[in-house]
């Protein structure tokens, strides 16, 4: 069986590993963009000088050597050719497969704000080349205006600043992190970072760039007027899949390839994985679990996935740690909003006929695994009569006779009217 | 693999599991006497709940065959061993992200209390032939098995 694996990135190489763990003897290749392998979830960290390149992989040592997977990195798929059951790569060779799978990830994007696309000196972070590139202006750079207070947002604004750079987020929503906090949540971060020197701008557009003669950005003008000087622009205001090469083929696409719960695409024995599928956050642990479950089915065995829920997110800024889970910012008078607040302990639950939908932990996060698995999976709590936020495994707890916890299954209570 | 198994009917909440862990893992000596409960650094991996008819539940990792802590790992930190069957954690790789305290299903895991950056994570007492927690537990409540994988 030949195996080919477009994405030598979390999806990519678990599909990898799995395939050699189910078929011994089948070819395994991997063709990539990156020529490393690294978590792009700590590409910010090498920004802060915190992680060198080595110390940004996630794979063991000599992972290909020992997986016997032929890895053919530098190289972009550009053309699928599934009647021939082939790819073709920017050099014009060409691949040929038994199964192929898609696990090329997404790329940031630059929204269509004037003169954003053409400045030099402004930056996304999604690839290794991306984070080197701001490391090294960020040497001789003080001012950093960054377009987007979501996470990767953040995420640069902490490091960056760090870095000794004044730092301005510029961010359209009521507050930044809008998609995992609450104003009360988010403003624990929103005051550290004020502390230290931050502007934030919060329920504003961008407007435009204005270009020096050397074609870099060194204002950026926000839709109410504020003009904020830049040496450097970072944009964090969302990804595109990266699927071009499936122009021609049958593979459907709604911003994001289109799979089954089998990860199976519309075109025969082609499959797909991780971010560049359609309908779902882009999250690591997802294009983890594609990544296998694709692998499983490539290999012939029938898997689908288990848990698509996408809507988790853990923080921590300045030592304060956050979970998000599910939707914690519903605004509907059916729903009950419990909080727990002790100035610095935050916790919100919102919940409706004893379901809960979204949560959030801020500062005391221990333990908070299981609200995700009970919003995930919508297990009923209403029978459970006891403090909201002391809710734990212990109130599920089943055990199975090789040591393994099992949730209890919990009818939904009837309601006496 | 090796597993230790809890029979929660037996679990008196004397909390022996949690004194046991901090026993262990406590980095000024492995005796009980060597325990200051006052510093702030002991901590432990494992803890007692108390359910919502007041019963006692010790909650101690399982080592999953299907580790959702493993899965959603993004630098590498945590990982199975296919050899032992453990669930390996190794803090220097860790960024401290917390994705894996928000995706254990059954809350086993938090981070450490002072610098909010490591995962208390159980590491079945490495090359002890009896976890330490076992070792403690007086209704043996807790006892070591051994699993079909
Ligand atoms: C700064 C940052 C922080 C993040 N933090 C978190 C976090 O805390 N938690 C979380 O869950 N997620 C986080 N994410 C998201 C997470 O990194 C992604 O969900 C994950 O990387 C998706 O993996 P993937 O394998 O699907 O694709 P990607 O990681 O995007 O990799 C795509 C792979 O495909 C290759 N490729 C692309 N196009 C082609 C082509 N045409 N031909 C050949 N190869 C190609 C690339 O070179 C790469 O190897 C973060 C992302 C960033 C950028």
């Amino acid at each position: 069986m030949k195996y080919l694996i477009l994405g030598a990135s979390v999806a990519g190489i678990n599909a990898a590993k799995t395939l050699r763990k189910l078929d011994k003897d089948g070819s395994i290749t991997i063709i990539s963009i990156d020529d490393k392998v690294y978590s792009r979830c700590m590409l910010h960290l090498y920004i802060g000088k915190k992680r060198s390149i080595d110390r940004l992989s996630f794979v063991e040592e000599y992972f290909f050597e020992k997986n016997n997977i032929n890895w053919i990195k530098g190289r972009r798929a550009t053309k699928i050719e599934p009647e021939k059951k082939r790819v073709v790569l920017d050099d014009g060779s060409f691949h040929e497969y038994d199964k192929l799978l898609i696990a090329t990830g997404s790329s940031a994007v630059v929204p269509p704000v004037e003169n954003l696309r053409e400045g030099k000196n402004v930056f996304t972070l999604r690839n290794l080349e991306d984070a080197i590139a701001i490391d090294k202006l960020a040497d001789g750079s003080e001012r950093a205006v960054i377009i987007g207070g979501g996470l990767i947002g953040i995420d640069v604004a902490v490091e960056l600043m760090d870095r000794g750079l004044k730092v301005d987020i510029v961010e359209m929503g009521p507050n930044i992190l809008p998609m995992q906090l609450d104003k009360r949540s988010a403003n624990v971060y929103e005051r550290e970072l004020k502390k230290r020197g931050a502007g934030i701008f919060t329920n504003v557009l961008a407007q435009k760039g204005v270009l020096d003669s050397n074609g870099n950005i060194v204002e950026v003008v926000l839709k109410d007027g504020t003009s904020l000087s830049a040496d450097m622009v970072i944009v964090a205001a969302g990804v595109r899949a990266n699927a071009d090469f499936i122009e021609g083929t049958n593979i459907k696409f709604d911003r994001g390839i289109v799979v089954n719960e089998r990860c199976e695409t519309d075109e025969e024995d082609i499959y797909a994985a991780g971010d560049v599928c359609a309908n779902k956050p882009g999250i690591w642990p997802l294009a983890v679990e594609e990544g296998i479950t694709a692998a499983y089915n490539m290999a012939g065995l029938e898997e689908k996935i288990e848990n698509s829920f996408g809507f988790k997110n853990s923080m921590s800024f300045y030592g304060i740690p956050t979970i998000s889970i599910g939707n914690p910012n519903i605004d509907d008078e059916d729903y009950q909003i419990d909080i727990y607040d002790d100035g610095k302990v935050y916790k919100k639950v919102v919940h409706k006929d004893g379901i809960i939908y979204g949560a959030i932990f801020q500062r005391d996060i221990s333990y908070a695994g299981v609200f995700t698995k009970i919003i995930a999976e919508k297990i009923p709590i209403d029978t459970i009569d006891k403090n909201i936020f002391k809710i734990g495994y212990g109130d599920f707890f089943n055990i199975n006779s090789k040591g393994e916890f099992e949730f209890t299954k919990r009818e939904y209570g009837l309601k006496i009217i | 693999m090796r597993r230790i198994m809890i029979d929660r009917y037996k679990c008196e909440a004397c909390l022996g599991c949690v004194l046991g862990c901090m026993v262990e893992h406590n980095k000024k000596g492995k005796s009980i006497y060597d325990l200051d409960l006052e510093d702030m650094a002991n901590e432990s991996r494992n803890h007692v709940e108390v359910d919502y008819e007041n019963r006692p539940a010790p909650i101690i990792c399982r080592h999953c065959e299907d580790p959702e802590c493993v899965t959603t790992c993004m630098s590498g930190a945590m990982t199975k061993n296919e050899e032992t069957g453990l669930v390996e954690y190794d803090k220097d790789k860790c960024a401290s992200c917390f994705m894996c305290v928000m995706s254990c299903p059954y809350g086993v895991l938090k981070a450490d209390r002072i610098n909010n950056e490591v995962i208390m994570k159980c590491d079945m007492c490495s090359n002890r032939e009896v976890p330490r927690c076992v070792e403690f537990c007086p209704t043996r409540a807790l006892y070591m098995v051994e699993v079909a994988r």
